[in-house]
């Protein structure tokens, strides 16, 4: 599924530590990952270099009241693979990103453990779930969510309770991979019933392609 | 209200202030007409008059007298019957003229009296109207055999009754009414006192904990190198200061645990125990505490006398529940009877203790025989303490009683009592009215000069019947304008029926206003004081006298039947006047007071109740873990320096920081006890995260308490990170710890109390652990009913 090639991204954030921090975790993935362009507003990611770049990481506090979930929903349009990295650690924020179309939602805890991680998948278009999103998911009581099994809901919040996929395969008697595979699955499940995006036809598809799902389920 | 067939106190009264009345009543009226007809009587009479007077008047004496002396129910119905029963038959012989009408008031007061007196004992009241109607009508054919005997009267006679009977059963329901609404603000008050009580004596035990034992563990817990020697006197102190508490004998503790806690000494003193011990032996703290304390005594004691560094040490559970503890050694050995009084040792810190939580404490020993010590002690199941019971002992806090509360419940009886009142003013209004009044203004309508007139004084009396009736039934005061001109129109009508009357009339057959007037009165006044009502009964009768002198001036006999029939219809009615403002001004209150006196009683013995359980409640949770670890640390058995010894002391501080949040007022009480657990481990450097998902609902504080417990378990053995979350799903609650454990896995086992409470069988609690990793989760499923949300 993954490749070697270099993944090029802007970073959109106005605190200049998290900057340097982002770039320096960057710095140390196997797989190149190169800032081509980083600063406080979005429109870096609207002009060169930065418009060319293969992801955006995106700050949704850009020193203003409300979230910039408006940008975020212009990228999606067109057709940038967004990772949103935000202070705010609460499911209606994860939830709403989501909705609009972006890869991943990170919150700031978690940069450390997953940023790369989630950049990287992003930019294969592969689906990728960290825990606090996770924890969004399983408690999620919209109407408009899609149907997930119990097993899927458990694996979702254990996963955010522990942090550790070991843990969560230890405890339900599962292989690691297969705990994955449970979050891909809820990933693309909220990918079919979102917006129309570049994120939700890529997911579906391969997600089809690779049997992770059957088109019956979806 | 009826509580268990239970009269309330307004009711109990009310009964108590119409029989007195009725009684009182009843003799005045028999008294004065009595000698009334004795003075007319003619002289040949007397005689006869005395033998049939005589006994009444003495059976009225005896009853007066038995109100403060209860009789038997029969003898007091057969003294009554003995009054009523010679009135009716004096007719005959009493005097002239009046003799007639007066044995008529007389006995249709006397009817009316009974059923008040009766009032408990309706079907006693009846018998007696009986009685006196039927005397009353032998009486009459005995004193005219030559014509039918007169059937009005003694249909008035049966309207009275029925219309006194009637009164009562209105202002008893008032009374019944104001007895269940009290009973049911007393409880709600009661709850609220209690409440505060609960509230204070747990304030105060936190703080009490806070200050002792929780302080020292927490220092124990995060301590490093540091002089120690403050921690034994601490924790010893802060043992006492849980033990002064009330209700610290009830939680449970492990004495196999304090047993092996026993200091052996330093040194030249140390004394090596060897001990068989039978463990675990469970048993209430106050008990357990007083063994261990005299064993440690008696410890010391083998060093100091004894001359052998050996001794050992037994304990083991004997029946069901009682526990032996023996401690022996081959030394020395004395004689116990020649200990000098003032050595305290065996006395006070063996012996007297243990009696003092009701055990023995035996000691055997012989000059060279060595000394055997026994402590037994027997759990009595909930044999009475001292202090049981006895509320002033436990200190129990007063509930707050005020004046306010007192007059709130006074004014709320006596609004009751007056509405009633009112109610039975009103019904008697208007049923002599359209009875008696009615049928002598159609049946005389000759008579009158102009009829016209009457019947318009009659239809004016009608009207303020029903506008004052309509107020009341809505529950209304009467507005004083409305008062004074009904007030005006009573007396008005008073006056257009006596001067519209022929001579001779007044008061007779035809006179049907000058009965019913009063009642209108007493209806519109009864909430003012009684002389207002007497003015006016006294303005009534002043223009019906001045009306028959108007007419001419009448006869001495004439005069007399006149006076007769006022103090008949305007006694009565005044009479009923005094009893109303009596039960407002005197009855209410006093059944106020001692509704406020049960109630204070009540609600002394529920706050003792619920402190005793709460009490109990606490100890339980913490004397099995924290009072075995205070005495390690208190007799230097458990050192501050063994980092499991520490690990336990985080563990115990971070469940008492737990519980000190547990009483706050906050909307997410589960987020904020878990804070608690989460600051105390932050204070020992642990990294702590803390994340909550999904809709916080209502949890009870006991599966509060199971959920929270891994947690502060989990993050009190971690020393570098931890991970604490919160999941709220539409049927559980799961609350998820995941930390490093510093210890192995067999003492992490031990720290979790295995057999620790009877747990909610809803809440289950899961433990993983992968390498150091520990990861515990405890999560309940919610009731689906219960539960409203937080917003």
């Amino acid at each position: 599924m993954s490749n070697d090639a270099p993944v090029s991204v802007v970073v959109i954030d106005d605190h200049p530590a998290i900057l340097s921090g982002v770039e320096m975790w960057y710095g140390a993935s196997p797989r190149p990952i190169i800032v081509v362009a980083a600063g406080a507003s979005v429109r870096e990611a609207w002009t060169a270099p930065g418009s060319a770049a293969d992801v955006v990481v995106l700050d949704l506090q850009l020193g203003e009241a409300v979230p910039a979930f408006s940008s975020l929903r212009r990228l999606v349009d067109a057709g940038r693979q967004v990772v949103v990295y935000s202070m705010r650690d609460d499911e209606k924020t994860a939830l709403t990103c989501l909705d609009l179309g972006a890869a991943t939602f990170l919150t700031k805890s978690e940069g450390q453990e997953h940023l790369v991680e989630a950049t990287l998948a992003a930019a294969d278009e592969r689906p990728y779930m960290p825990p606090a999103l996770a924890g969004a998911l399983g408690t999620n009581a919209r109407a408009d969510r899609p149907q997930l099994s119990s097993r899927e809901e458990n694996v979702l919040i254990e996963w955010f309770q522990s942090e550790s996929k070991e843990l969560v395969a230890q405890r339900l008697g599962i292989s690691v991979r297969t705990v994955n595979s449970y979050l891909d699955r809820v990933r693309i499940k909220y990918a079919n019933v979102g917006r129309p995006a570049r994120t939700k036809a890529s997911l579906v598809a391969r997600a089809v392609q690779d049997g992770l799902v059957d088109v019956d389920d979806l | 209200m009826r509580i268990g067939g239970q009269e309330g106190n307004s009711e109990r009264l009310v009964n108590r202030t119409v029989e007195r009345y009725g009684v009182w009543l009843r003799s005045a009226v028999v008294l004065l007409c009595g000698a009334l007809g004795l003075v007319w009587a003619d002289a040949s009479d007397v005689p006869r008059a005395l033998s049939l007077l005589a006994p009444a008047v003495l059976a009225s004496g005896l009853r007066l007298w038995a109100l403060r002396r209860p009789l038997p129910l029969a003898l007091l119905w057969t003294l009554d019957a003995a009054v009523v029963t010679p009135m009716g038959l004096a007719q005959p012989v009493l005097g002239g003229e009046g003799a007639n009408a007066m044995v008529e008031v007389a006995v249709g007061i006397s009817v009316i009296a009974f059923q008040f007196e009766w009032a408990t004992r309706p079907a006693a009241g009846v018998a007696l109207a009986v009685a006196g109607g039927a005397a009353c009508v032998l009486g009459d054919i005995l004193s005219s055999p030559a014509h039918d005997p007169d059937v009005v009267p003694l249909v008035r006679m049966l309207i009275q009754v029925g219309l006194s009977r009637a009164g009562y059963l209105i202002v008893r329901a008032r009374a019944r009414a104001a007895d269940r609404s009290a009973a049911v603000r007393a409880a709600l008050r009661r709850e609220a006192d209690v409440a505060a009580a609960r509230r204070a004596t747990e304030r105060e035990y936190l703080a009490t904990l806070h200050d002792t034992a929780s302080a020292t563990l927490l220092m124990v817990s995060q301590g490093d190198s540091r002089d120690w020697s403050w921690l034994p006197p601490r924790a010893r102190q802060d043992l006492e200061a849980l033990s002064a508490m009330p209700g610290f004998e009830t939680g449970s503790v492990d004495l196999a645990a304090l047993l092996r806690c026993v200091p052996e000494g330093e040194g030249q003193a140390r004394v090596r125990l060897t001990t068989h011990i039978e463990g675990p032996l469970a048993m209430p703290s106050g008990p357990g505490l007083a063994i261990f304390n005299g064993v440690r005594e008696a410890v010391t004691n083998v060093s100091r006398h004894a001359g052998v560094r050996e001794a050992e040490l037994r304990a083991w559970r004997e029946g069901a529940n009682g526990v032996v503890v023996e401690l022996s050694d081959a030394g020395g050995g004395f004689d116990p009877d020649s200990v000098p009084v003032r050595r305290r040792g065996i006395s006070g810190s063996i012996v007297g203790r243990m009696r003092a939580v009701g055990g023995t404490a035996s000691i055997t020993s012989r000059p060279g025989t060595g000394t055997r010590v026994e402590w037994r002690w027997h759990d009595r199941g909930r044999a009475p303490r001292t202090g049981d019971g006895v509320l002033q002992a436990t200190g129990a806090p007063c509930p707050p009683r005020g004046q306010a509360q007192h007059t709130a419940a006074v004014r709320f009886i006596r609004g009751q009592l007056l509405y009633g009142s009112q109610l039975v003013a009103l019904l008697i209004c208007l049923v002599w009215q359209f009875t008696i009044s009615l049928r002598r203004l159609v049946a005389h309508q000759d008579v009158y000069q102009p009829a016209w007139a009457q019947t318009a004084a009659f239809v004016c009396l009608v009207a303020v019947a029903v506008t004052g009736g309509a107020h009341l039934l809505r529950g209304r005061r009467i507005p004083p304008g409305v008062r004074g001109w009904c007030l005006g129109s009573v007396l008005a009508a008073s006056a257009v029926s006596a001067y519209t009357l022929p001579a001779g009339h007044s008061t007779g057959p035809a006179d049907w206003a000058f009965g019913v007037v009063g009642w209108h009165a007493l209806f519109l006044l009864a909430d003012l004081r009684v002389r207002v009502y007497a003015a006016i009964l006294g303005a009534h009768i002043g223009i019906n006298s001045a009306s028959v002198v108007w007419h001419g001036a009448p006869t001495a006999a004439e005069a007399a039947v006149l006076g007769i029939a006022t103090v008949g219809s305007c006694g009565l009615q005044l009479a009923i006047g005094v009893l109303m403002t009596h039960l407002l001004r005197d009855t209410a209150p006093a059944a106020g007071s001692a509704a406020a006196r049960e109630e204070e009683l009540r609600t002394r013995e529920r706050i003792h109740e619920h402190l005793q359980s709460d009490h109990k409640e606490r100890y339980r949770a913490l004397t099995a873990t924290t009072v075995p670890l205070l005495v390690g640390l208190g007799h230097g058995v458990l050192s501050p320096h063994d980092e499991e010894v520490r690990l336990r002391c985080g563990v115990e501080g971070a469940r008492m920081r737990r519980l000190f949040a547990e009483g706050d007022a906050v909307a997410d009480p589960l987020l904020n006890e878990l804070r608690a657990c989460v600051e105390v481990a932050e204070h020992q450097g642990v990294t702590v995260s803390l994340a909550v998902r999904g809709r916080p609902g209502e949890v009870p504080v006991e599966v509060r308490r199971e959920l929270v417990d891994p947690v502060a378990v989990t993050l009190g053995r971690t020393r570098s990170a931890a991970r604490v979350t919160v999941v709220w799903t539409p049927g559980a609650v799961r609350v998820s710890v995941v930390g490093v454990d510093c210890a192995d896995d067999r003492t992490e086992a031990s720290a979790v109390p295995a057999h620790s409470r009877a747990a909610d069988p809803h809440v289950s609690v899961v433990r993983t652990r992968r390498g150091e990793s520990v990861w515990a989760e405890a999560s309940w499923s919610r009731p689906v009913s219960s539960g409203v949300d937080l917003p």
